[in-house]
């Protein structure tokens, strides 16, 4: 059998075919089934790790989830994953794994030394030392921080991590969590009832506890056989749920077996968000440690753990074992490894004496009874024991490869605590359990506290029947019982938390936690748990204290002179374990990372050479060419100045209004008033929020005298959509109004220009669009390429435009045709580029001015707010700070050397060029002027309207320049408005 | 003992069906207490409007209801505004309708896998128990709205015109791994007849 260690049959693995895989370089043998850490220790690699602090060798401690210490580094081929847990690992041929935490080797580590100086570094040792001098912290201390902080090396975001990960939604009636004998009696019985039930188990294998007894085998089989037949249950191993959000979500992850992550096209997790009406939370016991002296050196071991290594995988612990326990539960361990013919160097146990200690003793184990071990020594891994009476007077010592260990076990509840539950203090096993309301479901078997397999298996079907029945599930045919052994009189637990005797005992291995610094905590003032958890990151990290929170709690109880019922558990939250962000990411990655939203005529834009841009999730054409800097940009806008243009707007959001009351609600939802309105003609409106800062803004179009259509700006559709109904539904309750998200019905094509009108008239039939029959801001049906459209006229680019209406899949034919009956006018499309040189050069707004913190006032728009009757926003714009003498208002810019300067968004405006740190405002859109000479821009700008004419620096020190502007009126362009009632 | 998750397979047996349905939609909002008249209007023409969260069929065409007093109608595509301006007129002071032929997409996958392809990104419960041919309810999926209806050949799915290509690409990933074939594009008649048989 390949490894020293490997001494007898595993349940788990299959000796027959060997694996090989390197740890720290070191070319090993494990077998097929093993993790990293049975196959390590089956090796005799005690020493895995060195501690996070100190430094101090590690060895593996626990078999699952749970464990502190045996962190490693795995090695990919693209990249390097840190904090695997080597208990957990599956054993892969060709497996590199790497130590962490030492340097330049695991033997010999030269931060070792801070072991020495640890009275020098207590908790919290660096919140007090790297204060002063204030310079020090960027240039010395963060960086050290930096080096000395964590465990393993992220050495590449890309590789194993980039390998897919997804998310799937799961429905149950039942889930329950843990598949020991509790929650498999619990699920035989709900699937009896008919209930749809869905068991997850974070472990490889189903069974929990009784894998380790081989008297539960049978039992386990016929059950498991039986559920087989049960299509409603479904069985999910190597599933651990992360956490419980109320209301029946859970979070679970799961790592894929390699045959389904083959199927799945190399997928390695899944993260599953289970929904389920009830839960049974069957996660069993966690054995806990005991704080005594070096109770961190590799060797040392939880007494279950070794049996688990002995049962699952073969693998003994050591080979003269030495035994702490105070509980009869982990005498298993050494009956177990007595029966492989390992010889036992003694059982010490602070009970003098116990129903499992007499049987020890009928087979020839010595049982140190009314003794508790003082200190293990050995330099790198244990060599032997220090006994010690409970007084604290030595009573010898025993040479031992390892101390196998138990405290007692611990109900592991964390899910129950993170839905609520309040915790009850259990004396009979010295800790804490905890119960869940009716409504959510139960626990069952060791995690409400009921140990002894057998006991559990009751308990899991009597939670089980409760469960059914409140789901209305309360008979079932005659159910056959199954077989099982009875379980062995127990004497209770001995509470034992530590040892007093010199020397650093360890409560939290993970984070190097001792005893004193607990009690340093309490004596520092930070008296509650959750308070000394954070001075001395007791319970922090991947394994979230697990073994050794209730042992810290308990010595925090023993500093402040209370019982520990007083004292409490710390309280876990998700995630219950380590889980990689790629596993929360899923499948909302690279391509899916968020949505695209694609305009109607996306493939012609593209075929037409467009580049695209995103403005939120739109992807809207942002010139029609490749070449760089602003010449094709100005060439579009020119041909609209000259000639005639045309731009793709569908992005614009559209809101049908109809019903009685549509107008009475428009001018509520509207700072201006609506109602006056005609029908068949359009106005401009703005809207506020209810803070009285301006929200957005657009053309409203009266359609009939109860209908009309809002458009907003492209960034604002869904939120003035959701805006209006909130309004609506809250505040304007008895209004009737319906209101339709209609933006990506309709196509709109912009087509603006001097020659605007031939090119519209060209496709348009039954409307005259004569400036008498047809005026600035008109609304009409139409026919437009054969496709029942509308048609507006209304002008964001300062010129004669046109905006052209038809139901998107109509887009192509209504865009061809205004090309083709455009083609003699030269017109040509322009991209957001242009269409923003436009509306700068007319002084528009868009959303780098409707930033949130303008009110209309800034923008110029004060004469809009009607005076008459309420809408939103009415009271809170008339604050006292929203209508303030030097608010930044809106004004032009243009820079006074026209021919050599640009203007730089984002360039603060200054009194004089030495004015420093005293900005007046600020560039807030800029671009060169088709008309005008040189650059023209947009500005937010103190009392800016008082300041027309003055002459500013306008300062961009990223840039390192400096530009002298001059203030004008935002309407730079035709401020009559004559072009585009032309 | 274990039971893998999925029933995914590879090679040439595709499990998963990703097509079209072609189809005019129409939405019928009915103005406040109105909903009675409008049920009566519909009945006048013919159809029957279903209750929340389900389909009915009426001839050919498909209606569901996803949000209060307010029912989609799915019918076969006819000329731009055709399907829509009837309806209009007859529901003048009870009901608003509007024509969405061209705002909402509706996709139909298909096959054994499809509920397990859709679980990769949607909330709801699609299991035949929970959610048979026959129901219908709007959600989120890879983070767009989408309205569901449980077809007998499977689902429709109906999302924005704008992020129509976003989920198509999404549901033709998440069903990679069951192996998918496009579909041809179906009618809301062929969708139709399934429920009627």
């Amino acid at each position: 059998m390949p490894g020293p260690f490997r001494i007898a049959h595993g349940l788990l693995i299959d000796t027959a075919s060997a694996v090989g895989f390197r740890f720290d370089g070191r070319q090993l043998q494990g077998v097929a089934g093993d993790t990293l850490a049975s196959a390590l220790l089956a090796n005799g690699q005690r020493l895995v790790g060195r501690s996070f602090k100190y430094h101090r060798p590690r060895g593996i401690v626990t078999a699952g989830p749970e464990e502190p210490c045996a962190l490693v580094d795995v090695i990919g081929s693209a990249g390097r994953e840190p904090n695997q847990l080597a208990t957990t690992l599956p054993l892969r041929e060709g497996l590199r794994a790497e130590s962490q935490n030492r340097w330049p080797s695991l033997a010999f580590d030269v931060r070792a030394i801070n072991d020495l100086l640890g009275r020098f570094l207590p908790a919290g040792f660096y919140y007090k030392s790297f204060m002063a001098p204030g310079w020090a912290w960027e240039r010395l201390y963060e960086p050290l921080i930096r080096r000395a902080a964590g465990l393993g090396r992220l050495a590449a975001i890309v590789g194993e991590h980039a390998a897919p990960a997804e998310t799937i939604h799961d429905h149950a009636d039942v889930l329950v969590v843990g598949a020991g004998v509790a929650g498999l009696a619990a699920v035989r019985r709900l699937s009896v009832r008919g209930l749809k039930v869905m068991l997850v188990e974070q472990d490889v294998a189903l069974g929990g506890g009784s894998l380790l007894d081989a008297r539960w085998t049978a039992w386990r089989e016929s059950l498991s056989a039986e559920l087989r037949d049960f299509p409603a249950v479904r069985i999910l191993p190597g599933t651990a749920v992360l956490g419980a959000y109320g209301h029946g979500v859970f979070g679970a992850l799961q790592i894929l077996a390699p045959a389904e992550a083959a199927r799945f096209g190399g997928l390695r997790e899944r993260l599953r968000i289970v929904r389920a009406k009830r839960v049974i939370i069957a996660t069993g016991a966690l054995e806990r440690l005991v704080a005594f002296p070096a109770n961190d050196l590799p060797g040392v071991m939880l007494a279950g753990a070794a049996l688990a290594y002995l049962r699952r995988y073969g693998v003994a612990a050591g080979s003269r074992p030495a035994f702490f326990l105070n509980n009869d539960e982990a005498y298993e361990a050494v009956f177990a490894l007595a029966d492989v013919g390992i010889k036992c160097a003694g059982v010490i146990d602070p009970r003098n004496d116990s129903l499992a200690a007499e049987r020890a003793r009928t087979r020839g184990v010595e049982v140190h009874g009314g003794t508790v071990v003082a200190g293990v020594y050995g330099r790198r891994g244990v060599r032997g024991v220090c006994l010690a009476d409970p007084s604290g007077n030595p009573r010898g010592r025993l040479e031992a490869d390892c101390l196998l260990i138990s405290g007692g076990h611990t109900p592991a509840i964390a899910l129950a605590s993170q839905l609520g539950a309040p915790l009850e203090w259990q004396e009979r096993i010295a800790a804490f359990t905890a119960d869940l309301d009716a409504g959510s479901g139960c626990l069952a078997g060791a995690a409400r506290g009921v140990f002894g397999l057998g006991a559990a298996a009751r308990d899991g079907d009597t939670g089980a029947c409760a469960i059914a029945a409140d789901l209305g599930h309360g008979t079932d045919a005659a159910l056959q019982a199954l077989d099982f052994p009875e379980d062995a009189e127990v004497t209770p637990l001995k509470p034992l938390w530590e040892v007093a005797a010199p020397g650093k005992a360890f409560v939290d291995l993970q984070n190097d936690v001792t005893t004193a610094d607990v009690r340093l905590a309490c004596r520092e003032g930070y008296e509650h748990l959750e308070h000394m958890k954070r001075f001395t990151t007791h319970g922090m990290a991947t394994d979230q204290g697990r073994i050794g929170g209730l042992v810290g709690a308990a010595v925090l109880a023993q500093a402040r002179g209370v019982p520990l019922s007083q004292v409490g558990q710390l309280k876990p939250r998700p995630f219950a374990q380590s889980i990689a962000f790629a596993a929360l990411a899923g499948g909302e990655v690279r391509e899916h990372f968020r949505p695209k939203r694609r305009l109607p005529l996306h493939d012609w834009h593209e075929s037409a050479g467009a580049i695209f841009v995103p403005t939120g999730l739109w992807l809207r054409p942002l010139v029609y060419s490749r070449r760089p800097g602003w010449q094709p940009v100005l060439e579009e806008a020119r041909a609209v100045r000259a000639g005639v243009g045309i731009t793709d707007v569908s992005t614009l959001g559209k809101i049908d209004v109809q019903g009685p009351d549509a107008a009475k609600f428009l001018d509520f939802i509207y700072a201006n008033t609506f109602s006056t309105l005609a029908v068949g003609r359009a106005r401009y409106g703005i809207m506020l929020r209810e803070d009285g800062m301006m929200f957005d803004d657009g053309t409203t179009s009266r359609l009939g005298p109860e209908h009309f259509l809002v458009t907003t700006t492209t960034a604002g559709g869904t939120a003035v959509l959701e805006h209006m109904e909130f309004h609506l539904q809250t505040v304007c309750r008895e209004l009737d109004v319906l209101l339709s998200d209609v933006g990506d019905q309709w196509a709109q094509f912009a087509v603006a220009g001097p020659r605007a009108r031939e090119v519209v008239a060209g496709v348009v039939t039954g409307l005259d669009l004569s400036n008498e029959a047809f005026p600035f801001m008109a609304v009409r049906a139409a026919t437009i390429a054969g496709v029942a459209g509308r048609i507006f006229r209304i002008s964001f680019s300062g010129e004669l435009a046109y905006e052209v209406a038809v139901p998107a899949k109509h887009a192509l034919t209504a865009w061809s045709a205004l090309l083709q009956a455009g083609k003699p006018s030269g017109i040509r499309p322009y991209g957001l580029d242009a269409l923003n040189t436009l509306r700068i050069e007319k002084g528009h707004v868009t959303s780098a001015e409707l930033n949130g913190n303008t009110t209309a006032d800034d923008l110029g728009l004060q004469r809009m707010l009607k005076k008459q009757g309420d809408f939103v926003g009415r009271a809170l714009a008339q604050r006292a700070g929203l209508v303030a003498p030097g608010r930044l208002q809106l004004v032009g810019v243009r820079p006074v050397d026209r021919s050599r300067r640009r203007l730089r968004n984002g360039s603060q405006l200054l009194a004089s060029a030495t004015a420093r740190g005293e900005s007046l405002g600020y560039v807030t859109s800029s671009s060169p002027s088709v008309e005008l000479e040189g650059w023209v821009g947009l500005a937010l700008v103190s009392g800016g309207r008082q300041r027309l004419g003055q002459r500013l620096i306008g300062a961009s020190p990223v840039h390192d320049e400096t530009t002298q502007i001059e203030i004008v009126s935002p309407h730079m362009l035709d401020p009559e408005n004559t072009r585009v009632r032309a | 003992m274990s039971a893998p998750e999925g029933r995914a397979r590879s090679g040439p047996a595709a499990r998963v069906g990703l097509g079209e349905c072609l189809a005019d939609i129409v939405e019928l909002a009915a103005l406040r207490g109105r909903a009675l008249d409008l049920q009566g209007i519909a009945a006048r023409r013919g159809l029957s409007l279903p209750a929340p969260g389900r389909i009915a069929l009426t001839g050919d065409t498909l209606t569901l209801c996803v949000r209060p007093a307010r029912w989609l109608l799915l019918s076969p595509a006819a000329a731009a505004g055709a399907s829509v301006s009837p309806w209009q007129s007859a529901c003048a002071g009870t009901a608003a309708a509007l024509d969405l032929s061209s705002g909402l997409s509706a996709l139909h996958l298909t096959g054994p896998d499809a509920r397990e392809a859709l679980a990769r990104g949607c909330r709801l419960d699609l299991d035949p128990q929970a959610f048979p041919a026959g129901h219908a309810a709007a959600t989120i999926m890879a983070q767009v709205a989408a309205i569901l209806a449980a077809v007998p050949s499977g689902m429709l799915i109906l999302t924005p015109a704008s992020t129509a290509r976003h989920l198509r690409e999404w549901l033709a990933a998440a069903a990679q791994a069951f192996g998918l074939a496009p579909r041809a594009d179906v009618t809301v008649s062929a969708l139709s007849g399934e429920l009627h048989s």
